[in-house]
């Protein structure tokens, strides 16, 4: 293997990678062998956790960097269509990443593939969920194909029909959440829109992290027009995470206004309570506030500086899905005396296991298809 | 002819908290063990005074069969469905596993059972209401806390508890539409 053995680097990244997909690969097969019910620490009252959110965290991912790469192959943005076959590719397979994990949190995923063929419930937003996003990965994989293959007027209808689905099917997903009455701290029309601004933060955030990480890999250093594109990024990131800001106080007030029952506890076990720590140190500081400070600053809004801002985002926005999962079901729906006012959730070794392996099984691929496809080529300069 | 509407009434100031409600469903539904495998409870109400004053209601509840079903609304694969008579049951060969019906019900009436593998809940005992038998709760209480009939025959003991009595349901704002009716 000279080209390894020339770069230790990359041989450290694969080893990193094989232990993370091991690591995922036995929590996947003792699910398997000993049940959902022994290896998750899922309740009755709290039965989505940190898989939910994982899935949540890898579509609104998919759906952000279609909508990011879509802004230079559908929309005419010249500056954006250098991220065109990457982000697409990438699109995809946070996309197939995300469908891996929720298949690890459904019980019976094979049973989903035959009845909601067979049996299908037009009015559940679960079942739309999966008919959206099916039809969202097929215009993901045109659009993809297309732009490999230089085929400008399919890589347009395919790019246009993917960028619209994924507006439905994100939203979509928010709905899943919001639809739900009996769950004040979801219910509502506001987590469908939100999910689509947290996917542009999401999406802004990753097609620069792409960039910046294959240069670097590459040993190579930005040419301009790439260096311009990180720019605009930062500028974009700015907006978008003003923009989070914006819909994290609003999505705090309400629930905090009146002290509306049910909503107000929620609210709270993410102020001061057991999320308090997630939401102010990943979600807000890590999340949003350095980040957002790094690329309003034209001083600190550097290359370097958009990569890290863009890191550091990235990690808020997956905090950001947890806290939300979570702290929709810690109030009980039933309280009796001397029962706890708050219901608790820590996800299990398994767990935690089968979020890394996802998370190294996505980059492997994203490594993987970096050698195998040309995704440089097929600008229009 | 009409259908038949089930439901059951309670008069929680008969209950006495002994569980003999939920042992009776475990046994007479084959509900696996453990903590959150059970079809129907005994919530406990806060206490009421100062020692030596005290007192205590128990409310035992299950599934309230509603009327207008969030759970059978969010179920992707109609696993869950709704009896002509009223009576909320899952098809397990359906069920896929994803607990929206878990994260729908207001009422915290459902759990995933390990070994029918599916989500599982009261069918007010179906099988045996179909054969004549009144569900095993309403059999075994030894208070006769619960009452259960056809609220479409208006010589039913439930319908005339219901005209004789003023009842409340759970959660009201939900717009569930509850057919479980606490006299108050």
């Amino acid at each position: 293997m000279p080209t390894i053995a020339k770069r230790p680097g990359e041989l450290l990244w694969f080893a990193l990678l094989g232990a993370g997909m091991i690591a995922g690969a036995a929590a996947v097969v003792t699910v398997l062998i000993k049940g959902h019910g022994e290896v998750y620490n899922l309740t009755r009252e709290i039965p989505w956790g940190i898989l939910i959110a994982t899935y949540v965290f890898f579509v609104v991912s998919s759906t952000g960097l279609c909508l990011v790469s879509s802004l230079g192959d559908v929309w005419g943005f010249e500056k954006f269509t250098v991220i065109g076959r990457r982000g697409h590719l990438v699109a995809i397979l946070t996309l197939l990443t995300g469908f891996g994990t929720i298949a690890m949190e459904l019980n019976h995923p094979l049973r989903l593939a035959l009845y909601a063929i067979i049996s299908p419930n037009f009015q559940s937003p679960i079942w739309w969920m999966g008919t959206l996003y099916g039809f969202y990965m097929c215009c993901l994989i045109v659009e993809f194909t297309s732009l490999m293959r230089g085929w400008t007027r399919t890589a347009f209808i395919s790019g246009l029909a993917g960028f619209f689905a994924a507006i439905t099917a994100h939203s979509n997903l928010g709905a899943v959440f919001g639809l739900l009455e009996a769950r004040h701290f979801w219910y509502g029309s506001f987590l469908p829109i939100y999910f689509i601004v947290s996917a542009l933060a999401s999406g802004a955030a990753l097609t620069a992290l792409i960039v910046y990480f294959n240069h670097k890999a590459r040993r190579l250093e930005l040419s301009p027009q790439y260096e311009e594109f990180m720019y605009t990024m930062g500028k974009l990131q700015a907006l978008f995470l003003g923009i989070l800001l914006f819909f994290v106080i609003w999505k705090l007030i309400p629930g905090l206004y009146g002290q509306p029952p049910e909503k107000y506890e929620a609210t709270m076990a993410m102020l001061t309570g057991p999320l308090a720590f997630n939401f102010w140190f990943f979600e807000m500081a890590l999340g949003i506030l350095i980040p957002l400070a790094i690329v309003a600053n034209r001083r600190t809004r550097t290359v370097f500086g958009v990569m890290l801002a863009s890191l550091l985002s990235t990690i808020g926005i997956f905090f950001m899905r947890y806290d939300l999962v979570i702290a929709g079901q810690m109030v009980p729906m039933r309280e009796t005396e001397g029962s706890p006012h708050l219901l608790s959730y820590i996800p299990s070794v398994a767990e935690i296991a089968i979020v890394v392996g996802a998370l190294a099984t996505c980059l492997f691929l994203y490594t993987m298809a970096e050698k195998f496809f040309d995704l440089e080529g097929g600008h229009r300069h | 002819m009409k259908s038949k509407r089930f439901a059951i009434v309670l008069d929680t100031r008969r209950c006495i908290d002994c569980k003999a409600c939920t042992v009776a469903c475990k046994a007479e539904n084959s509900v696996p063990l453990g903590a959150d495998n059970y079809r129907n409870w005994v919530t406990e109400e806060p206490l009421r005074g100062n020692y030596p004053n005290l007192g205590q209601n128990f409310a035992p509840g299950q599934c309230m069969q509603c009327a207008n079903t969030p759970c059978n609304r969010v179920c992707p694969t109609r696993a869950t469905g709704v009896n002509q008579d009223g009576i909320v049951f899952v098809e397990a060969k359906k069920c896929i596993g994803c607990k929206y019906c878990m994260t729908a019900c207001p009422y915290n009436a459902r759990y995933y059972n390990e070994e029918t593998e599916a989500v599982d809940k009261c069918t007010f005992c179906s099988h045996r209401v179909y054969q004549g038998q009144i569900p095993a709760c309403v059999e075994t209480c030894p208070t006769k806390v619960r009452v259960f009939g056809d609220l479409n025959d208006p010589g039913s003991e439930v319908s005339r508890l219901l005209a004789r009595y003023p009842t409340r349901v759970l959660k009201p704002e939900m717009g569930t539409k509850p057919y479980l009716f606490y006299i108050i």
